[in-house]
């Protein structure tokens, strides 16, 4: 039986139903628990470029932070988040994407709410080399961008790294077109922002 | 058909025949995950897991698979177990599931797995193969605990992720890169292989 033609193709099939089965039930039963968490992950990234210091890592702690101070405001096919009321807008977050060595990263970024200074960075979403480009998403080289200058004047670059003269922000030795990538990305998105809410 | 005593199972899969030092397989792995204690270990235990329950099912269809199509079963098969750790993780570990990333998915391209589903569990009965794929995976989460124990000591003077160097420690930048897996693995491997060297000439057991 087991030398015959059909047996295979049908074994096959039976194992392939049976065992999709189950793997779709169990997507099914807990698309809820990831798309959920997946939205707390987005609430941290807008809280910590917004600089503001997160509680806890609760989730509910998270969520009533974030409809406390953050609201939403649609602006074409994009979503901006921004804090304050009226004329006392503390900031706005939007997103940042930009292709890198590996791969597209994807981001947000805020600045202060008259333009001049840039509140914090976040990466959402990266595929560079784990140990070396990946270390974008580390502690010491996203808070660097924390407070510095956005000077009309500068003509969108705004961030320049050390040794060059003017340099604001560290780069990351050893993966230099990741750094590169990232610093063309930022300046390229943020003077996109700028210029067109000035516009506007 | 009886299988092999449980004792035989845990020394084979722990020393004798264990998968990174003995076998050398699963280093990519062993490379990736290894600069901090936790991660190896969840990669461990999610290792263990995908062996374990992959070896008991492919025993237990073994007389009925037909032998030629044997190897696109195993991978459906250890496919599907990955796939569920991974959802696993992202629903009730999400920092877990971003910290280890892609090598979640990539548990299914680790020889251990694959190299056991074909070694062992295509000829031996459902427990012992069950057993076998958690002596596999424990021989392979040890190895991975003990180099990320080294690196993250010296690399960031914590165990755990609690700080035990005070801040009188340098931190060792290599030991957090790839490359310090390389020459712990180095180390083990040369330790370990001197080890049972002598005790195969002692024993006068011929295991090589």
């Amino acid at each position: 039986m087991n030398k015959s033609f059909g047996y295979p193709i049908i074994f096959m099939i039976i194992i392939t139903v049976a065992f999709t089965l189950v793997l779709a039930y169990l997507n099914h039963t807990t698309t809820e628990a990831i798309a959920y968490n997946e939205e707390v992950e987005l609430w941290k990234t807008l809280l910590y470029v917004f600089d503001k210091d997160i509680p806890s890592d609760e989730p509910k702690d998270i969520e009533e932070m974030f409809n406390r101070y953050v609201k939403e405001e649609q602006v074409g096919d994009e979503t901006i988040y921004y804090i304050g009321e009226g004329d006392g807008i503390e900031g706005y977050a939007f997103p940042i994407s930009g292709t890198a060595l590996w791969g597209t990263v994807q981001g947000y970024a805020a600045v202060s709410g008259d333009y001049s200074e840039l509140l914090g960075i976040d990466f959402t979403s990266h595929s560079e080399t784990p140990g070396l480009g990946g270390r974008i998403s580390e502690q010491w080289f996203k808070e660097q961008f924390r407070g510095l200058e956005l000077d009309a004047a500068m003509d969108g670059k705004y961030i320049i790294y050390r040794p060059a003269p003017d340099g604001n922000v560290d780069t990351i030795a050893g993966a230099t077109q990741t750094s590169n990538s990232i610093s063309k990305l930022l300046n390229d998105d943020i003077h996109e922002f700028i210029s067109n809410r000035k516009g506007e | 058909m009886v299988g092999d005593s449980p004792k035989k199972i845990f020394k084979m899969g722990i020393w004798d025949d264990n998968p990174i030092f003995k076998q050398v397989i699963g280093i990519c792995s062993a490379l990736a995950v290894t600069n901090l204690m936790l991660n190896s270990l969840i990669m461990g235990l999610g290792l263990i897991f995908v062996t374990a329950f992959s070896e008991l099912t492919i025993s237990l269809i073994r007389r009925l698979t037909p032998k030629h199509i044997r190897m696109m079963v195993q991978v459906l098969i250890i496919s599907v177990y990955v796939i569920m750790v991974d959802i696993f993780l992202k629903a009730y570990y999400p920092e877990m599931s971003r910290a280890l990333g892609p090598y979640v998915g990539l548990i299914i391209t680790n020889c251990i797995i694959m190299g056991r589903c074909e070694g062992y569990a295509q000829n031996n009965p459902p427990i012992s193969s069950f057993l076998d794929g958690i002596a596999s995976g424990l021989g392979y989460t040890i190895i991975l605990l003990i180099i990320s124990f080294v690196r993250e000591l010296l690399g960031f003077g914590t165990v755990f992720g609690y700080q035990v160097l005070g801040s009188w420690w340098t931190n060792w930048t290599i030991m957090v890169m790839p490359p310090a897996a390389f020459f712990i693995l180095g180390v083990i491997v040369w330790w370990a292989r001197s080890v049972s060297e002598k005790e195969g000439e002692e024993g006068g057991a011929t295991n090589q």
